[in-house]
């Protein structure tokens, strides 16, 4: 769990260039104290060869060897380096490559999340408010995937840490629940109630729900309850056929002494709207703060973040901007984007292995690495699968897309056998019989390129295309015959 | 002794042909290879203390569990005691329950702790993120092997997300490899799932006739410092070495993988041309790899049509005449008003009674040669509709191949 990190700069931190962008943006900084130190983003956790001091040795070393060198340096090196502010990475060094894959793991926390201030401080001033007023209340956090949604939850958590201990406020009971791991849907009710009823034994008389309700519509005994921040994660798991469970979790904060802040988060924008109508009427809908994906410059700006924290540079900004690009272009996923910088990173690796005779001027990553990276990433391997098929597969699907182009979509084995028996006439080559055929529509069928229907005969099965026909196209190009006959 | 080299050399051919790693290691010696893209992979998880995930992709029989099977146990010799395996298949573990049931019992056995049969759901969900965060604090990689890893993705996908999950967080050390047949297995995902799972996918594709040429001289030459006597391996060597050279193998392995390339067929093949090596003469031939085409190739259909005696054939000539005169449907009447027109045509001798003719059509209805082409059971045999199981190619080259079948057949088939 990242506590807020109180450090005090150290004198010998450069301003560095892609750090003024964020220092100079009022509206990104939280509270000043943040800027993480290189030492303080490593995780707490150690490694195999690792002691505390090597790393930090390590690192000082590297400071002070650059420092020396600096004069013996070539001078297009020392242009670069002054240009970057930074000294260029390592590879064969292995430390350094460890701690430039952790910084760009998504499991790695983050003391500072960039890009979702503005929805941070919505959720904290919600929380905040609710503490105060000492009422229930819901909020509903929704976005794609990859989009910060529990990461910002955990610093939401950390802030109301802080908020408490200077205000004197209270502090919330927290209970985080992934849906997903709830066995059946009304579980989630008994872990409010042990939650919120520690010491009390479970009642098992009457349904925890129940006891829920029958809690929160009295006044409470006890003056100083605690307020309990409940946080749903992937609330779509508790959608049932009668949408019932999901009712009465969001009713449990409008209950008259209810002492429940619930926070859901899932995928779907129009959760509220679709399945908890009833809400609106009583007029306690919850309020929806929706994460957006993130755009070109906020990915940019995150990997950036991330990379600050490493003493050297590894990316050309060049790459990460075309990463950045192609990831917001696609999905805005901001795993991925790491996830993709990561296999860059290997892609140079691996290069670097095979050829030992390059200078340090050349490693770090580059655009090239990061093509091949991204179309590693983006392309489906059916193309390499279809030309690597053998012949007389390749005719069969070469037969289909025939006969699909003139209308109907679907046929049997027995009508593809037919065609299948055409084109190899067309070319001489003798076709196998209608048993070897229909095993081969069967393989095709495993790999997900037909898709084949039940049926009691075998030749009366129904068989489509899965993949497009402009794939397989492209795919048997190579070929004169299957040009010539896909034409 | 040449026969006990005979048997030994035997012996020693069969054993590669079903050690698959002997196999697949063929293939593993270039950096460019799915083995060490896959080590190195797999080994820098382990020694950079990272989560990773991958997807193994390719046809059936192209070797990717051989592979995977191949790095795991490189590595854990090389790395003793900081990787366990745990590996479940979507066919037999297809419910999440199963799943984590199975999931919780390997971590037992992996470090020798009690399993309980009746753990429920949560327990068994709950042990297996402890014992991830214990791994991970002592510096062992998990490995999970998800063999069909399209039939996970059926579903909520909860075991799915449960794993990538934990290991989303800092505390957990593991490996997730999905193998799977289906190309398109990373598109079947949740998009909750997907984004957790990381895009690598390592394809196997069938070998390259190169390929298979490299592989077919790794399996079949015999090794020389055996305790073979010299000469039999010297003599066996170049007779496979002039086989494989030979024009007519390489069309007869053409015939092969063109319809099947991956390396599980070839091994069958391969096997089954071993198995055919006489023990007399105790080299291999052409004819042992042409006899394992057929019997790889098999016409189920022809080996029928050889037994059939003459006057089914004969039945069978008639209905294919009557199908090429465009005649939709016929029974067993206007067949044997056919039968009697080619009789008076073409002056055959053998005319064979109503009863005889309906005993031969019995049994080719038994043997799948015929069969009824409509659903009702009220009339009887001879007015029912009846139509021809095999193709006219088929039954052409069963005229052919039948031994008994005089040559005036072929003449009244061929219209």
């Amino acid at each position: 769990m990242p506590s807020i990190a109180v450090n005090t700069p150290s004198p010998h931190k450069r301003r560095l260039r892609s750090n003024s962008a964020l220092i100079d943006n009022p509206a990104v900084n939280n509270t000043p104290s943040k800027s993480s130190s290189p030492v303080k983003s490593k995780s707490a956790r150690r490694r195999v060869n690792d002691s505390p001091s090597t790393n930090r040795a390590n690192v000082n070393n590297n400071n002070n060897n650059n420092n020396n060198n600096n004069n013996n340096k070539l001078p297009v090196k020392k242009l670069l380096d002054s240009l970057l502010d930074k000294p260029i990475w390592n590879p064969t060094e292995s430390g350094q490559i460890s701690a430039v894959k952790e910084a760009l793991h998504a499991s790695t926390a983050q003391s500072m999340v960039v890009c979702r201030e503005e929805e941070q401080k919505r959720i904290v001033e919600f929380c905040r408010q609710c503490l105060v007023e000492e009422m229930a209340g819901s909020l509903y956090i929704c976005g794609c995937p990859g989009t910060g949604k529990s990461l910002s939850m955990e610093n939401v958590k950390g802030c109301l840490d802080v908020w408490a201990k200077e205000t004197g406020g209270q502090l919330p009971d927290v209970l985080t629940i992934n849906c997903t791991s709830l066995s059946s849907t009304s579980e989630i009710f008994n872990k409010i109630l042990e939650k919120s009823q520690p010491n009390k034994k479970v009642n098992g008389r009457s349904a925890p729900l129940k006891q829920l309700q029958h809690l929160y519509s009295q006044k409470q005994q006890s003056p100083d309850a605690k307020m309990m921040l409940v946080i749903a994660d992937e609330l779509d798991y508790l959608i049932t056929k009668d949408r019932v469970v999901l009712h009465d979790l969001f009713m449990l904060t409008t209950l008259p002494f209810s002492k429940v802040i619930l926070i859901g988060i899932a995928n779907a924008i129009d959760l509220a709207d679709r399945f908890l109508p009833k809400l609106q009427s009583l007029n306690c809908k919850p309020t929806v703060v929706s994460f957006r994906s993130y755009s070109l410059d906020q990915i940019i700006m995150i990997l950036k973040q991330r990379l600050m924290a490493l003493p050297f540079v590894v990316f050309q900004p060049q790459a990460l901007e075309l990463c950045a690009r192609k990831v917001a272009a696609a999905s805005g996923d901001m795993r991925k984007a790491l996830g993709i910088c990561r296999g860059a990173i290997e892609i140079l690796e691996t290069e670097l292995r095979e050829d030992t005779c390059t200078s340090t001027l050349t490693s770090m990553v580059r655009v090239d690495h990061m093509a091949i990276a991204l179309s590693k990433a983006y392309k489906s391997p059916i193309v390499d699968t279809i030309q690597s098929l053998p012949q007389h597969q390749q005719i069969v699907l070469c037969s289909a897309v025939k006969h699909f182009r003139k209308g109907k979509k679907d046929t049997t084995i027995g009508e593809l056998n037919k065609f299948y028996i055409d084109v190899c006439k067309s070319t001489l080559i003798p076709p196998v019989g209608i048993t070897e055929l229909s095993c081969m529509c069967r393989v095709l069928g495993d790999q997900g390129i037909l898709k084949l229907g039940q049926s009691r005969d075998d030749k009366l099965r129904r068989v489509t295309l899965q993949i497009d026909e402009a794939d397989i196209i492209f795919a048997l190009q190579g070929i004169r015959f299957f040009r010539n006959c896909l034409q | 002794m040449v026969e006990r080299s005979v048997d030994e050399a035997l012996l020693l051919l069969r054993k590669r042909l079903c050690d698959l790693h002997f196999i697949f290691s063929v293939f593993s010696d270039s950096p460019d290879s799915n083995y060490s893209k896959l080590k190195f992979i797999v080994s820098s998880s382990v020694t950079e203390a990272c989560n990773n995930s991958l997807l193994l992709l390719g046809p059936r029989g192209c070797g990717k569990i051989a592979v995977l099977d191949l790095v795991l146990e490189d590595l854990l010799k090389e790395y003793p005691d900081m990787i366990s395996v745990i590996k479940l298949n979507g066919l037999l573990h297809c419910d999440d329950n199963c799943a984590l049931k199975e999931i919780a019992r390997q971590l037992c056995i992996e470090h020798e702790l009690m399993f309980s049969k009746v753990a429920s759901y949560d327990d068994n969900s709950q042990f297996m993120i402890a014992m991830l965060r214990e791994c991970g604090l002592a510096h062992k990689t998990v490995v999970f092997v998800l063999d069909e890893f399209d039939l996970f993705a059926q579903g909520k996908q909860r075991l799915l997300y449960s794993l990538l999950d934990a290991m989303q967080s800092v505390s957990s050390q593991a490996v997730v490899i999905g193998v799977s047949c289906r190309l398109d297995a990373d598109q079947l995902l949740e998009k909750r799932v997907r984004s957790r799972f990381s895009h690598r996918k390592l394809l196997f594709l069938p070998p390259q006739k190169d390929d298979l040429q490299r592989l077919l001289k790794h399996i079949l030459l015999l090794p020389t410092d055996s305790n073979l006597s010299r000469d039999y391996v010297t003599d066996f060597n170049s007779r496979i070495s002039n086989i494989i050279a030979d024009k007519r193998f390489i069309e007869i392995t053409d015939k092969l993988t063109d319809s099947d390339c991956t390396v599980s067929n070839f091994m069958r093949f391969l096997f089954s041309a071993v198995s055919c090596i006489d023990s007399k003469s105790g080299y291999m031939t052409l004819e042992n790899f042409k006899s394992a085409l057929s019997t790889i190739q098999r016409q189920p259909k022809l080996d029928c049509l050889k037994d059939c005696s003459i006057l089914e054939l004969y039945i069978m000539v008639c209905m294919k005449r009557l199908e090429v005169k465009e005649q939709e449907s016929y029974n067993f009447n206007s067949v044997m008003k056919e039968y009697k027109t080619i009789h008076d045509s073409f002056k055959t001798s053998d005319y064979y009674s109503h009863n005889v003719c309906l005993r031969a059509f019995e049994h080719l209805l038994d043997r799948q040669l015929v069969e009824f082409a409509d659903r009702g059971h009220n009339q009887c045999i001879e007015y029912r509709s009846v139509k021809l199981l095999i193709s006219h190619s088929e039954l052409h080259q069963g005229l052919k191949s039948n031994r008994s079948c005089p040559v005036s057949y072929l003449k009244t088939c061929m219209i």
